[in-house]
């Protein structure tokens, strides 16, 4: 199978009007994300706390809220979380004043109010390994302690506990008493006693994260820097192994990418956090790699002849790159959906901003990129136009001089000639 | 063969198994970052300004006290600041006994006369190294603490050099509340003598203690609140007490605390002093039988019990304890006090779960791009999908094998960043592929095809992956945690990449080429 084979695509014609629809795509992005403010800033930037909860049975979202907002804990943010199935339920408060050390303590307290109140000592689902067996040594269901001695009895009552406590690891929180009825290594009489004195708790805490106001700010800065120096990195680098005008182009083509997939973001709700800004550092880093690589293609078909029309060479380059654009944006747009589909919620918003990001970017590096340079050479390309013209160097150059002499001046801008050359 | 094949198949196959046995098991080498493994992720800062104010209030009293010894009484000390006080009361003649006092004993301050009082502060040098001093003893407590609880490879370490701030990563841990409440805890353990009432036990009431005095506390006594329990060790109410102001022996005194039972079966910490500390205990309680001895836990009166008789080097401490309660406190007490408060700044802990399910996932989804990809090229590039698909298996193996190696964490990021490898593997073998079709198709041999095709291909290779690396740079520089591994899988597997998709893949070429004289190439 072979694709694009030969194609002599004039992808250049109507530039201008890409550069249009581009510029048009890159506003309603700019809209969307900083005057429509729907952009959906996790606490890595906003500071705040974020609780990851599963409940036994299907929570009631409003019943919630009405229980954070008693135990004083207002402005809850509350949302249940993928399958249905799953009762999983994210809750977010933000920083409250004066303090660093957030609300998780509060909501936490309030909700086993709600939740997880009854008698039994300890909560299955929410203490940990050591304090169920603490419990189930002072307890000693299974006799050890006559029988063995304290030091063996409390080594046994251990692994008991990490038994148990591994269904819940398995699970995300125990459901019910039978999960734990065919555990290997869990007595009966264990498992009497444990419906006997302990309790299973309505819900988990299955991630818990507090982000300070100080911590937050800080986030915040090393995002943006992170960025910004990249652009700059990159643009350097570029300018280095290329041209200024070719910088230029493949900056314009990133930062036309990240703002257009910022606005699409923005409009799926996603949230944007500090995974987020990876996922922009990659798509900026994919985006100028496909951009480089057109432009590698110019450069070779610039110095097999120099004095080329830069607008036909823009278009062959792009013609004899297209196959590899099309397969490589291909395989990384499947590789994305997989991980979109199949990837699970933790890595939904990364995984969006990775393929449409590569759609986006591939449609950047043929419709933004060449046409800036282009647009750039024009302006301030005078200069190298002139030297290129009139500079004498090998006996084979006049007669592409001659050839290029006679193209180059529907490419200068000119009102008349515009008409007359396209 | 010619030799330099040989040679670069060894290279080749050097790294491709030096990899492979690296990796092996690979649920032990490679790091897993706790977004995967469940854990507890700690920034906390070491309020430093109490280990100023502490040391401020220790000088301001020493200095009144010399004062009064060398002839100038009546010196009055107030703290103004974190690291500054004021004194009064010094006439101008004086000064120059405050100048010895503060040559001899106080070197850490400057001072001058401003009207009728001395003002004294700090000299920034005293209160940087104060500062350093307080946040390396914090270092070294929070780690006491926390060897107690087992976790493996935990890390406790200052957030750069010269901050106040010190991160805690403690994967697996299953109890952050238990946790968090150790490493905050304080713990500055006094014992005092009861001024009233006078056997011990507590009052009803503040102003029951202040009628006892006829209104006014006098200068060497508080009051302290504590709790009132029942004979089970549940809290029924608060207690008042008038304490001395005076530490008869304090945390630092102690040998060892252990959690032991006390006397109706309830859990209760044990604890010995050490030698000087026994002394001055012996010779405290040998001269007050009778009274209460107060013992206050972070300014609460845990228990005040009567001194039946001397004592000379041990105590307990009682307080409706839970066993997990007691444990966690003798801990606390063995590693000694903080010499400052606590501030969390940033905290997350991810259950275990949460991460397995996560990593299920991600090894679905990589396997299914891997799956796709591989597909795409059979599909594309017949044959010749045989290079790229060897190319990617060594990739993977050589991504992971230098993961190991390094000791980078695999985090949930991670995990994306090799699914996206194995798509944009696939980029380094569709240049050099389509180059070679190019020249295929401008009439060249196979050989010289394939030969052009790398060579030419390679600039465009290199240009597009040193400019993924710098992202990848400054995403590690300026990013935390789970970007940081992003970073770092980006990184490697950018290298292996490389490695695979341009020198193992023409190595791959040169071999079949080598063989037989092949006239067309299935491309």
């Amino acid at each position: 199978m072979e694709f694009f084979r030969d194609t002599n695509v004039d992808f250049m014609k109507y530039r201008r009007f890409w550069i249009v629809v581009s510029l048009a795509l890159v506003a309603v992005g700019v809209f969307m994300v900083f005057i429509h403010r729907r952009l959906n800033v996790g606490i890595d930037f906003t500071g705040g706390t974020q609780l990851i909860l599963r409940f036994r049975e299907r929570p009631d979202v409003d019943r919630l809220r009405s229980i954070l907002e008693q135990a004083g804990v207002g402005e809850a943010q509350i949302q249940r979380l993928g399958a249905d199935e799953e009762h999983e339920v994210i809750v977010r408060t933000p920083i409250q004043e004066g303090t660093e050390e957030g609300s998780a303590g509060r909501v936490l307290r309030a909700l086993e109010a709600a939740y997880s109140a009854g008698a039994g000592s300890i909560d299955l689902n929410q203490r940990g390994v050591d304090a169920l067996t603490a419990q189930l040594l002072a307890a000693d269901p299974d006799g050890r302690r006559a029988t063995e001695g304290e030091a063996a009895a409390r080594a046994h009552y251990e692994q008991v506990a990490e038994a148990i406590l591994a269904v819940r690891r398995e699970h995300g929180l125990i459901t019910s008493w039978d999960q734990l009825a065919g555990v290997e290594g869990v007595s009966a009489q264990t498992v009497s006693w444990l419906g006997q004195d302990t309790r299973l708790g309505g819900f988990a805490v299955l991630s818990s994260e507090n982000v300070g106001p100080q911590v937050g700010a800080e986030l915040r800065r090393k995002g943006l820097m992170a960025v910004a120096w990249s652009l700059v990195g990159m643009l350097i680098y570029i300018w280095i192994r290329f041209e200024l005008r070719f910088g230029v182009g493949a900056i314009m083509a990133t930062v036309h990418d990240v703002l257009v997939t910022l606005g699409l973001f923005t409009l799926a709700g996603f949230e944007f956090n500090l995974t987020t800004i990876a996922a922009f550092l990659t798509l900026i880093g994919y985006s100028v790699n496909d951009t480089v690589v057109v432009f590698d293609r110019v450069r070779e078909n610039l110095r097999k002849r120099p004095g080329e029309d830069m607008i036909a060479v823009m278009n062959k380059s792009i013609n004899q790159t297209l196959s590899r654009t099309i397969l490589t944006g291909g395989t990384t747009i499947l590789a994305c959906a997989a991980l979109i589909i199949l990837g699970g919620e933790v890595l939904r918003g990364f995984a969006f901003i990775l393929t449409v990001g590569v759609i986006v970017g591939t449609y950047s590096s043929i419709y933004v990129a060449s046409p800036f340079t282009l647009l750039w050479e024009q302006i301030f390309g005078a200069r190298r136009r002139r030297r290129s013209a009139g500079a004498p160097t090998s006996p084979a150059k006049p007669a592409a001089r001659a050839g290029g002499a006679a193209q180059a001046p529907p490419s200068r801008p000119s009102r008349g000639g515009r008409r007359a050359a396209r | 063969m010619n030799r330099s094949m040989m040679w670069r198949g060894l290279l080749i196959l050097a790294v491709v198994l030096g990899s492979a046995i690296r990796l092996y098991p690979p649920k032990e080498e490679i790091k897993l970052g706790l977004d995967l493994q469940g854990g507890m992720h700690l920034v906390l800062r070491v309020n430093t300004e109490d280990a100023l104010r502490a040391e401020a209030d220790k000088d301001m009293e020493r200095l009144r006290q010399e004062a009064q010894s060398q002839g100038v009484p009546g010196v009055v000390v107030r703290r103004v600041a974190d690291a500054a006080f004021e004194a009064s009361g010094v006439a101008v003649d004086k000064e120059a006994t405050i100048a010895k006092i503060v040559a001899d004993q106080l070197p850490g301050w400057d001072w001058q006369r401003r009207g009728e009082q001395l003002a004294f502060t700090m000299t920034p040098q005293n209160e940087r190294e104060i500062r350093d001093l307080s946040v390396n003893q914090a270092l070294q407590t929070i780690r006491n603490r926390i060897d107690e609880f087992g976790v493996a490879e935990p890390l406790i370490q200052r957030q750069g050099l010269n901050s106040d701030r010190i991160v805690v990563q403690l994967p697996g841990i299953d109890d952050p509340e238990r946790v968090k409440g150790l490493i905050k805890n304080t713990a500055f353990l006094e014992l005092r003598l009861v001024d009233h009432p006078r056997e011990g036990g507590g009052a009803e009431s503040r102003e029951a203690i202040l009628a006892h005095y006829g209104g006014s506390l006098p200068d060497n006594v508080e009051i302290l609140t504590g709790e009132r329990r029942d004979r089970a060790g549940r809290t029924t109410g608060v207690q008042y007490y008038a304490v001395e102001k005076r530490q008869v022996v304090t945390g630092r005194d102690l040998k060892t605390a252990r959690q032991g039972l006390g006397q109706f079966n309830e859990p209760i910490v044990n604890f010995t002093l050490t030698a000087e500390g026994g002394r001055i205990f012996g010779d405290a309680t040998g001269a007050n039988v009778g009274r209460g001895l107060a013992i206050v836990l972070d300014g609460k009166v845990q228990s005040a019990p009567r001194i039946n008789e001397r004592i000379n080097d041990r105590g307990q401490i009682e307080g409706g304890f839970t066993a997990q309660e007691a444990e966690d406190l003798a801990t606390v007490l063995r590693s000694g006090a903080l010499p400052a408060g606590i501030t969390y700044l940033e905290e997350r802990t991810v259950g275990p779960s949460l991460g397995q399910d996560s990593i299920r996932k991600g090894i679905n989804a990589g396997a299914v791009a891997a799956m796709l990809t591989v597909l795409s090229m059979f599909a594309v590039y017949k044959r010749t999908g045989f290079n790229a698909v060897a190319a990617l298996l060594v990739n993977v193996i050589i991504l992971f094998g230098g993961l190991a190696y390094f000791g980078a964490t695999l985090t949930l990021p991670g995990i994306a960043g090799i699914v996206l490898t194995v798509g944009m593997a696939f980029d380094a073998n569709v240049l050099v592929f389509e180059r070679i079709r190019e020249e295929l198709r401008a009439g060249r041999t196979v050989k010289s095809a394939v030969e052009a095709g790398y060579t030419k291909a390679l600039s465009s290779i290199l240009d597009s992956n040193i400019t993924t690396l710098i992202a990848a740079l400054f995403l590690f520089q300026f990013g935390t945690g789970p970007v940081r591994g992003f970073a770092v899988t980006l990184s490697i597997g950018i290298g292996a990449t490389l490695f695979a998709g341009v020198f193992f893949s023409r190595w791959l070429f040169d071999v079949m080429l080598a063989r037989t004289r092949v006239e067309r190439l299935s491309i």
